[in-house]
C-alpha cells in the first residue's frame, strides 16, 4: 500500500513537472489544449468542494465562472490585472455568501434544480443589463500572452486540487461528508450544519470567478450567452461524475478523458461531443456511480487483499 | 393602462397556462408515481413541435392532426424510457437510495442528448409555419383563429386529463400510487402497469403541448427547457397529485408571465419565469415534500 503511494507521488509530481515546463515544450495548439485541461480541473475540483463533498449537487456552477469574466470585461482597462483576478474571485465568494443561507436551506432534487435556475436567471439579467447599456458583447483588447493566462491557470488548478485534498482531510470537511451522508443527524451531533453548507458553497465559489476572468482574457471577448451557458455547468458535473468519487484525483481524470474527446469532435462535430457526453453521464451514474477513480481504488484493494 | 383589461392579453395568459398545465401534469404523474425528477420534459415538448412543424412543412398535414402523432410518438419514447431505464433503475436498491438526485443527472443528460441529436437533424435555426393566421373579431376585441384554436384544444386536454384521473379506473390506480405507494400495492394495483401509463400519458400530453406550441412560437432544439421550470413550478405551488391545484398554479403563471411581460418588455419573460421558480422555492424550501406529509 505504502508502495501504491510513492507511485502515485511520483506520477502527481511528473503531472506537476510538465505542466511546468508545457510553454517551452510544446507549441501554441498544444499549450491551449493544457490551459484547457487545466481550467477544467480548477472548475472540477471547485465543484467537489460543495457538491462531492455534501451531496448538494449543482447544475449551476457556470454562475460564478460567469460573474467572474463579467467583473474582468467591465473593469477592462480600469485596473490592474493582478487586483481584478483577485477581486473576481472575492466577488463570487461574497455572492455565494450572500445568497447561501436561502439557497442552502432548499434541499436534495429541488437544490440541484434551483441552481440551474439561478445560474440562467444571472444570465438573463446580465443579457438585460448589456443590452440596456447597448452592449452585444465586449472585446478585450491588449489581453496578457498564451503564456501568461497559461500560468495563471496553471496555479488556479493546483489551487483548486489543493483546496479539495486538504478540505477532504480536515474536520471541516467531515463534518461535510457527515452532512451528505446524513444532514439530520449531522445537526443532532452538533455540527454547524447551515453554517458549514454555506462557507462551503462560498469557497466552491472564488475559484471558478477567478478561472472565468482568466479565460474571458483568451477569448478576448465577453459575451453573456456564452459566459453563462449551461454547457460548462453540464461539463462540470459529468467530469466530476466520470471521474467519480469526492477527493482530488477523480476530477482530473474526468477532466483528462473529456477534454481529449472534445479536442477529437468539438470543431466538427460539436453536437456529436454534446450527445456522448450525455450518454457518458447516464451510463455512468447507471452503472459506475463511483466513477472511474472509485473504480480503480476498488480493483487495488481487491488486488492487494 | 386599458390595455391591460385587453381581450387578447386574457387569452393569451389562459393559452400559457393551459400549456403549462399540459406540461406539469406529466411531470406530476412520473414524479408522483415514481419519484423520477424529469429534467428532459420540456425535450419532449419540443420533439412534440417538431412533429407538428415537419407534418405541416412537408405533408401539408395540419397541426390538429399531427397532435395525435405527436401524442403516440410522445406516448412511445415514454414506454421506451421506462422499459429501457427505468425499471431498472427503480428495481436498483443502490440507486434507489438516491433516487431523486440519480434521476435528475440521467433525464439532464437524457435532455442533451435530445437537445444536440435535434440539432443535428433539423440544424439549430428557428423555425415556423402560418396556420390559421386569420383574426377572428369578437366585439371589442380580436384574437388569431390558431390562439383560439389552441386555447381550445389545451383546455380540454387538462379538463379530459383531470376527468381521467378521477373517475377512470387506471386514473384512480395512478393516484392511489402518488398517495401512498406500498398500501396500493398490497391492495392490488399493478404496479408496473400504472408506471408504464403515467410515461406513457406524460410524455404524450408533453408532445400534445409541443405541437400546440408550434403553432403560436418559432420552435428550436433548444426551445424546451422554460417549459421544464415552468412545469416544476407548477407542481410546487399546485402540490403533488394534485390535479386542480396544479391546474389552478398553472392558470396563476400564465397570468403572471403574460401580464409581467405586458407591463415591462418580452425581454423579462425568462427573468420572469425564473424569478418565480426561485421565489417559490425559497417560499417552500422543502419543495413536494411539504404538500406530500400535511396531504397525509
Amino acid at each position: 500500500m505504502k508502495r501504491a503511494g510513492t507511485k502515485a507521488l511520483g506520477l502527481w509530481i511528473g503531472l506537476l513537472v510538465l505542466g511546468l515546463i508545457a510553454p517551452w515544450a510544446t507549441n501554441d495548439y498544444t499549450l491551449g489544449v493544457v490551459l484547457s485541461i487545466c481550467m477544467w480541473i480548477a472548475l472540477t475540483q471547485s465543484w467537489i468542494v460543495l457538491s462531492g463533498l455534501t451531496g448538494y449537487i449543482s447544475l449551476g456552477h457556470v454562475v460564478f465562472y460567469g460573474i467572474g469574466a463579467y467583473i474582468l470585461a467591465l473593469l477592462w482597462g480600469a485596473a490592474p490585472l493582478w487586483a481584478v483576478i483577485p477581486l473576481a474571485g472575492l466577488a463570487t465568494g461574497a455572492f455565494a455568501l450572500l445568497i447561501g443561507f436561502p439557497v442552502l436551506r432548499v434541499r436534495g432534487p429541488y437544490f440541484v434544480i434551483l441552481t440551474f435556475g439561478l445560474a440562467e436567471l444571472v444570465k438573463f439579467i446580465v443579457i438585460n443589463i448589456e443590452s440596456g447599456l447597448g452592449q452585444s458583447g465586449r472585446l478585450l483588447f491588449g489581453a496578457p500572452s498564451l503564456e501568461d493566462l497559461y500560468y495563471i491557470m496553471l496555479a488556479l488548478a493546483l489551487v483548486a486540487t489543493a483546496l479539495v485534498w486538504i478540505t477532504r482531510r480536515s474536520r471541516f470537511g467531515a463534518g461535510l461528508r457527515s452532512i451528505r451522508e446524513d444532514e439530520e443527524a449531522a445537526e443532532t451531533v452538533g455540527i454547524p450544519v447551515a453554517r458549514f453548507k454555506v462557507f462551503a458553497f462560498a469557497l466552491s465559489a472564488i475559484i471558478p470567478g477567478m478561472v472565468g476572468a482568466t479565460i474571458v482574457m483568451r477569448t478576448n471577448y465577453f459575451q453573456p450567452m456564452d459566459a453563462f451557458s449551461p454547457v460548462v455547468s453540464f461539463t462540470i458535473v459529468t467530469m466530476a461524475i466520470i471521474g467519480g468519487g469526492d477527493d482530488a484525483p477523480g476530477p482530473i481524470l474526468g477532466v483528462l478523458f473529456l477534454v481529449l474527446l472534445r479536442e477529437a469532435l468539438w470543431s466538427s462535430f460539436p453536437e456529436v461531443y454534446m450527445i456522448i457526453v450525455g450518454a457518458l453521464l447516464v451510463a455512468f451514474v447507471l452503472f459506475a456511480p463511483d466513477g472511474v477513480h472509485g473504480r480503480i481504488v476498488a480493483w487495488r484493494r481487491r488486488r492487494s487483499a | 393602462l386599458e390595455s391591460l383589461f385587453a381581450f387578447q392579453l386574457l387569452v393569451a395568459a389562459l393559452v400559457t397556462g393551459f400549456l403549462y398545465a399540459l406540461v406539469a401534469l406529466g411531470l406530476n404523474m412520473i414524479y408522483g408515481t415514481m419519484r423520477l425528477l424529469n429534467i428532459a420534459h420540456g425535450e419532449i415538448v419540443m420533439v412534440g413541435a417538431y412533429v407538428a412543424y415537419w407534418m405541416f412543412t412537408l405533408f401539408h398535414v395540419g397541426p390538429l392532426v399531427s397532435a395525435f402523432l405527436a401524442i403516440a410518438l410522445g406516448a412511445a419514447i415514454g414506454v421506451a424510457a421506462y422499459y429501457g431505464v427505468f425499471r431498472a433503475v427503480l428495481r436498483n436498491s443502490r440507486l434507489v437510495a438516491r433516487l431523486e438526485a440519480n434521476s435528475l443527472l440521467i433525464f439532464f443528460g437524457v435532455s442533451v442528448i435530445l437537445q444536440n441529436v435535434a440539432a443535428i437533424a433539423f440544424t439549430a435555426n428557428q423555425r415556423g409555419y402560418r396556420y390559421l393566421d386569420t383574426v377572428l373579431e369578437f366585439g371589442s376585441g380580436s384574437i388569431l383563429a390558431s390562439r383560439l384554436v389552441v386555447l381550445v384544444v389545451s383546455a380540454a386536454a387538462c379538463i379530459g386529463l383531470v376527468i381521467f384521473m378521477k373517475r377512470s379506473v387506471m386514473g384512480q390506480a395512478i393516484r392511489a400510487l402518488i398517495q401512498n405507494r406500498d398500501a396500493a400495492a398490497i391492495v392490488g394495483v399493478d404496479i408496473d402497469r400504472v408506471q408504464t401509463l403515467s410515461f406513457a400519458i406524460g410524455f404524450g400530453a408533453a408532445a400534445l403541448a409541443g405541437a400546440l406550441v408550434s403553432m403560436l412560437e418559432t420552435i428550436t432544439p433548444f426551445m424546451g427547457f422554460p417549459f421544464t421550470i415552468a412545469g416544476f413550478i407548477v407542481i410546487i405551488l399546485g402540490g403533488l397529485g394534485n390535479l386542480t391545484g396544479g391546474l389552478i398554479a398553472a392558470l396563476l403563471l400564465g397570468v403572471i408571465e403574460t401580464y409581467g411581460v405586458a407591463l415591462t418588455s418580452s425581454e423579462f419573460r425568462s427573468i420572469l419565469i425564473y424569478g418565480v421558480f426561485i421565489l417559490v422555492l425559497m417560499w417552500r424550501p422543502q419543495g413536494l415534500f411539504g404538500t406530500r406529509s400535511s396531504a397525509q
